[in-house]
C-alpha cells in the first residue's frame, strides 16, 4: 500500500495524493476525536458527580461493607471492608466457574461421543439434548433449575440423604457435605503427592524418549498410577492418618458443621454445566469428524494396533480442532457465571456490582474494578490459547 | 468345425444365476433395527436404557402437562386439584399470554405493534422472492428507515418535524417497495422502468430518465406526508413496552446496528493505520471480554453520568445502547472471520485494477466475505436474541421479566413453572428455526465452492 513514492514535482497535490500523509492525517483526526470524546465524557461525569454529591476515588474500598454474604469459603464478616467483598466475589466466581468448567467439559465429551454413536436412538437423544439446550436462553435455564428443582427441596428435618449417608444431605438450606480437617502432619501427604506427580512426569518423559530412540513402546500406565496413588497413601498411613472429617449434623432447625453449598449455587452450577456441555459436545463432535477417514486407514495400514490408532493418530489431530474453541467456551463459562445474580448466588457481580454499588454509590470505580477482573481472566485465557496455538502450529510441518 | 464353435459359444455363454436375496434379517425394518439399535451387546444395553429414559420422561411430562392440567381458573387458588396440591395451571398462562407477548401495552393499542410487524414482514418478503430486482435497496431501506416508522407506531404521541419527515419517508419507501415487488412479480420489470415507460420518457435519452423517477419519489413522499398528517397515535411510553415484543425490539435494534458497526470495526482492526487499529482492537477486546450483564449495569449506572447536564436517558435506551455496543464487538469478530477467508489475491487484484480502498472493499471483498459470514451472522442474531433476556435483571419487563412478574402477582403468586415452560417453548421455536435456517444457508451458499 505504501509503495506510492511521492512524486518529485512536489507541491500540495503531491502531499494530498500521497497515501502516507493521508494516513497520518486520518490518524491524527481520529486520535483527536477520541481524545475529545474521552475528555468531554470525563468532564460530564465530573460535573454530574459533583451535582449529585458523589465522592470519587478508591478510598471507599477501606470502608466497612456492613452486609452479610450468603456463601463464601473465605472468613468474611459484615464488618469487613469493601475490598474484602471484592475478594469474596472473585473467589466465589472462580470457584463456581472452575467447577462448572471441569464438569461441562467432561459431560460435553460424553455427549459429543454419544452423538457420533452408531446407535441411532442414542445419537438422536444426544442431538436433541444439544438442540434443546442451545436454543433456550441460559438465564431461563438457570431460573428453571432453581425454581423447578432446587427451590422445592424439603426442610432440614426431612432432608434427602444422598446414597443413604447421614452426613451427605440435601435440603432447602443447601447441600451439606463432610468437611476435611487436616491435622498437624498432613502437609507431608501433600508433599508426597507433589513428589509423586513429578516422578510420574519424569518417568513418562523417559519412556517417550526411549521410544523416540529405539522405537520400543514402554507402557507407563501401571507404574504412573502406582506412584501417584501409592506414595501419598504410604505417607498418609505412616504419619498416622492426620485427617479428620467434620460431619454436618442436625441441631435444632438446621444442620451445623461440615461444608455446605447453597441451593442457588447448585442450580447455577447445574445450569452452567448442562448448557455449556451442549456447546462442548458440538465442538468434540466437529473435532472428531474433522479427522479424515484416510488417517484411520493409513494408521491401520502401517500396522498400528486399534488402540494406538485412536491414541496416537486420531485424538491428537482431533484435539487440534477441539482445544481452541473449547478454551473460548471456558471463557464463556466464566462470563456466564455472572448470571448467578438472577437467583441470588453471591458472585462478583452480585455482591460487588449490585449490593456494594447500591450501598456505596461509587459506580465508576466499581464498574471499572469488576471489568478489570473479567478482562484479566479473559486476557489470561486468551494468552494461554495463543501459546497453545503456536505450539500446535509448529508441529504442523 | 462350425458345429463345434457354435457348441463352444453356447457353452461359454455366461448365464448368471439370479442373485440371492439378502439375508432376511439385514433388510427392511428388522435389518434397520439390528444395525442401528441392537448392534452388539453394548448397543442393545444403550438402546434399552434410552427407551426406559424416554418412557420415564414421557410419562412424567404427560402427567404434568395433561393429566394434572387445569384449563379454566380465575386465579392460582382455583388451580388446586386436591386441597393440598396444585394442578398444572395452564389457565394462568392463558390469562397472561397477551402480556407475555406485548408486556403492559394497552389492549386497544396492540394492533399497532402487530401492524408494524406485518409491515416489516411485507417489506422483507421480496428479498426472498427470486423474481424481484434491487433486493439490496429493499433490504437496506427496511433496516435503516423502518425503525423510524416502527418507533413512532410503538411510541405514539406528537411528532416533531424530524419524525414527521422520517415517518413519511419510511411510509413512502414501504409503498414503493411493495409496488416495485408486485410489478416485478407480474410484469418482470422494476418500478423505475415502468415509470419511464408510463411517462413516455423511454424514447428520450438516458440522461433524462432520472427525472420522472425523482418526480415519482417526491409524489410518493408528499402522498404519505398527506396520509399521516391527520393520524396521531395515543402515546405509549416505553415503560409499558414488554414481553416478547420488547425482546424483539432490543435484539432487532442490536443486530441492525451491529452489522454496520461490526463491519467498520473489523475493517479498522485490519487497517494499517496504527491509531485506528489500536482503538478498534481495544473496543472489541473490552466488550468481548466482559459479561453482558456488567455492560448492562454499567449502562444503567454510568450512562446517566456521561451525559451533559439537562439530558436524561431512560433505562430502555441505556439497555439498547449497551446491547448495541456488545453486539457490535461480537459482530466485528464475525466480519473479521469472513474477511480472513478471502484470499489475499483478491485484495491485490482489486488494488491492481486501481480501485480505491472503499471501492475494493465494497465491490470485491465484502460481497465475497458476506457469503462466508451469513451463517455466522444468523447464529449471532440467535445468540443476541437469547442474551436479550438479561435485560430482565436490570428491571426491564422483557419476556423473562414478564414471566417473573407473573409469579409476584397477588392472585397468581407462585406460578413459575408453566410460564417458564411457555417462554422456553417460544425461545426454542425462534432459535431452532434460526439455527436450521443458518444450516440451510451454509449448505446452499457453499454450493459454488463445494468439493
Amino acid at each position: 500500500m505504501s509503495g506510492n513514492t511521492p512524486s518529485s514535482s512536489g507541491g500540495v497535490n503531491a502531499i494530498i495524493n500521497d497515501e502516507r500523509y493521508r494516513s497520518i492525517f486520518y490518524q491524527v483526526v481520529v486520535f483527536g476525536l477520541f481524545i475529545w470524546a474521552v475528555l468531554s465524557l470525563i468532564e460530564n461525569t465530573q460535573i454530574n458527580m459533583a451535582t449529585r454529591k458523589m465522592a470519587v476515588g478508591f478510598d471507599f474500598l477501606k470502608n466497612t461493607a456492613g452486609f452479610a454474604v450468603a456463601w463464601t469459603p473465605l472468613d468474611y464478616k459484615p464488618s469487613d471492608s469493601y475490598l474484602m467483598v471484592y475478594w469474596v466475589g472473585i473467589i466465589n466466581t472462580l470457584i463456581l466457574a472452575g467447577i462448572s468448567i471441569v464438569l461441562a467439559t467432561f459431560l460435553g465429551f460424553i455427549v459429543g461421543i454419544l452423538r457420533l454413536s452408531k446407535n441411532w436412538l442414542v445419537a438422536q437423544i444426544a442431538s436433541w439434548y444439544v438442540e434443546v439446550l442451545r436454543n433456550t436462553p441460559l438465564l431461563l435455564q438457570i431460573i428453571f433449575w432453581y425454581l423447578g428443582a432446587f427451590a422445592n427441596l424439603p426442610r432440614p428435618k426431612q432432608s434427602i440423604e444422598i446414597l443413604g449417608f447421614e452426613s451427605l444431605v440435601l435440603n432447602n438450606r443447601g447441600l451439606y457435605i463432610p468437611k476435611p480437617q487436616p491435622e498437624d502432619l498432613f502437609w507431608l501427604t501433600a508433599v508426597a503427592l507433589l513428589v509423586a506427580v513429578l516422578i510420574a512426569i519424569a518417568l513418562n518423559k523417559r519412556a517417550a524418549r526411549k521410544q523416540q530412540q529405539t522405537g520400543k513402546y514402554i507402557s507407563t500406565l501401571v507404574p504412573t498410577l502406582l506412584i501417584v496413588f501409592g506414595l501419598p497413601s504410604v505417607a498418609f498411613i505412616l504419619t498416622g492418618m492426620p485427617l479428620e472429617w467434620e460431619l454436618p449434623a442436625l441441631k435444632g432447625f438446621n444442620y451445623r458443621g461440615g461444608g455446605f453449598v447453597l441451593p442457588a449455587m447448585l442450580a447455577v452450577m447445574v445450569a452452567l454445566v448442562v448448557y455449556h456441555s451442549a456447546y462442548a459436545a458440538e465442538m468434540v463432535r466437529a473435532g472428531i469428524l474433522s479427522v479424515s477417514k484416510g488417517q484411520t486407514e493409513a494408521a491401520s495400514s502401517l500396522g498400528l494396533k486399534q488402540s494406538f490408532v485412536m491414541r496416537l493418530v486420531i485424538i491428537p489431530q482431533a484435539m487440534r480442532a477441539i482445544v481452541p474453541p473449547m478454551i473460548s467456551l471456558w471463557m464463556n463459562v466464566v462470563k456466564n457465571s455472572s448470571l448467578a445474580i438472577a437467583i441470588g448466588f453471591p458472585d462478583l457481580v452480585s455482591v460487588f456490582m449490585q449490593t456494594s454499588l447500591n450501598q456505596s454509590g461509587h459506580a465508576v470505580e466499581i464498574v471499572a474494578l469488576v471489568m478489570a477482573f473479567y478482562m484479566t481472566v479473559s486476557l489470561t485465557i486468551s494468552a494461554c490459547l495463543n501459546v497453545y496455538n503456536k505450539k500446535i502450529q509448529l508441529t504442523e510441518r | 468345425m462350425t458345429e463345434i464353435t457354435e457348441q463352444n459359444e453356447v457353452s461359454e455363454k455366461f448365464v448368471p444365476k439370479p442373485s440371492l436375496p439378502p439375508p432376511p434379517n439385514t433388510t427392511g425394518a428388522i435389518g434397520w433395527l439390528r444395525y442401528n439399535l441392537f448392534d452388539g451387546f453394548l448397543s442393545s444395553c444403550l438402546t434399552v436404557l434410552s427407551l426406559i429414559a424416554i418412557g420415564f420422561m414421557c410419562v412424567n411430562f404427560y402427567e404434568w402437562a395433561f393429566a394434572k392440567a387445569v384449563l379454566e381458573a380465575a386465579n392460582r387458588q382455583e388451580c388446586r386439584i386436591t386441597p393440598t396440591e396444585f394442578g398444572t395451571c395452564w389457565a394462568g398462562v392463558k390469562f397472561w399470554f397477551t402480556r407475555f407477548i406485548y408486556g403492559r401495552y394497552t389492549d386497544t393499542e396492540i394492533w399497532r405493534v402487530n401492524s408494524a410487524a406485518i409491515i416489516l414482514i411485507l417489506w422483507m418478503i421480496p428479498v426472498w422472492l427470486p423474481r424481484v430486482t434491487a433486493k439490496l435497496n429493499i433490504a437496506l431501506s427496511g433496516v435503516l428507515i423502518f425503525p423510524f416508522l416502527a418507533g413512532y407506531m410503538f411510541l405514539g404521541g406528537d411528532r416533531n418535524w424530524f419524525m414527521e419527515i422520517m415517518v413519511s419517508v419510511a411510509l413512502g419507501c414501504f409503498l414503493t417497495a411493495i409496488i416495485h415487488s408486485l410489478l416485478c412479480l407480474f410484469t418482470g420489470a422494476g418500478i423505475s422502468k415502468w415509470i419511464i415507460q408510463l411517462t413516455g420518457f423511454s424514447n428520450r435519452s438516458e440522461r433524462l430518465h432520472k427525472f420522472p423517477v425523482i418526480v415519482f419519489a417526491v409524489i410518493i413522499f408528499l402522498l404519505s406526508l398527506f396520509l399521516i398528517s391527520d393520524v396521531t397515535f395515543k402515546e405509549m411510553p416505553n415503560n409499558l413496552w414488554g414481553g416478547l415484543f420488547l425482546t424483539l425490539v432490543i435484539s432487532g435494534i442490536g443486530i441492525a446496528s451491529a452489522l454496520p458497526a461490526g463491519i467498520l470495526l473489523a475493517l479498522g482492526r485490519r487497517s494499517k493505520m496504527t491509531v485506528i487499529r489500536v482503538l478498534c482492537v481495544a473496543f472489541i477486546e473490552l466488550f468481548r471480554s466482559v459479561p453482558l450483564i456488567t455492560i448492562l449495569f454499567m449502562a444503567t449506572t454510568m450512562f446517566p453520568l456521561f451525559l451533559p447536564e439537562g439530558f436524561h436517558i431512560n433505562k430502555l435506551a441505556s439497555a439498547i445502547v449497551a446491547v448495541c455496543l456488545f453486539a457490535a464487538a461480537y459482530m466485528a469478530e464475525v466480519v473479521r472471520g469472513g474477511l480472513q477467508a478471502i484470499p489475499k489475491g483478491q485484495y491485490e487484484a482489486a488494488e491492481a485494477v486501481g480501485l480505491t480502498y472503499w471501492q475494493s472493499m465494497g465491490f470485491i471483498v465484502m460481497p465475497q466475505a458476506l457469503k462466508y459470514m451469513i451463517p455466522n451472522i444468523v447464529s449471532n442474531f440467535m445468540g443476541l436474541f437469547k442474551d436479550t433476556t438479561l435485560v430482565s435483571i436490570i428491571g426491564l419487563y422483557d419476556l423473562l421479566g414478564m414471566i417473573n412478574a407473573v409469579s409476584q402477582d397477588p392472585s397468581w403468586i407462585g406460578l413459575h413453572h408453566e410460564p417458564l415452560f411457555t417462554a422456553a417453548v417460544i425461545f426454542f421455536i425462534g432459535c431452532f428455526a434460526m439455527s436450521k435456517y443458518s444450516q440451510y444457508l451454509e449448505r446452499n451458499l457453499g454450493a459454488g465452492n463445494g468439493r
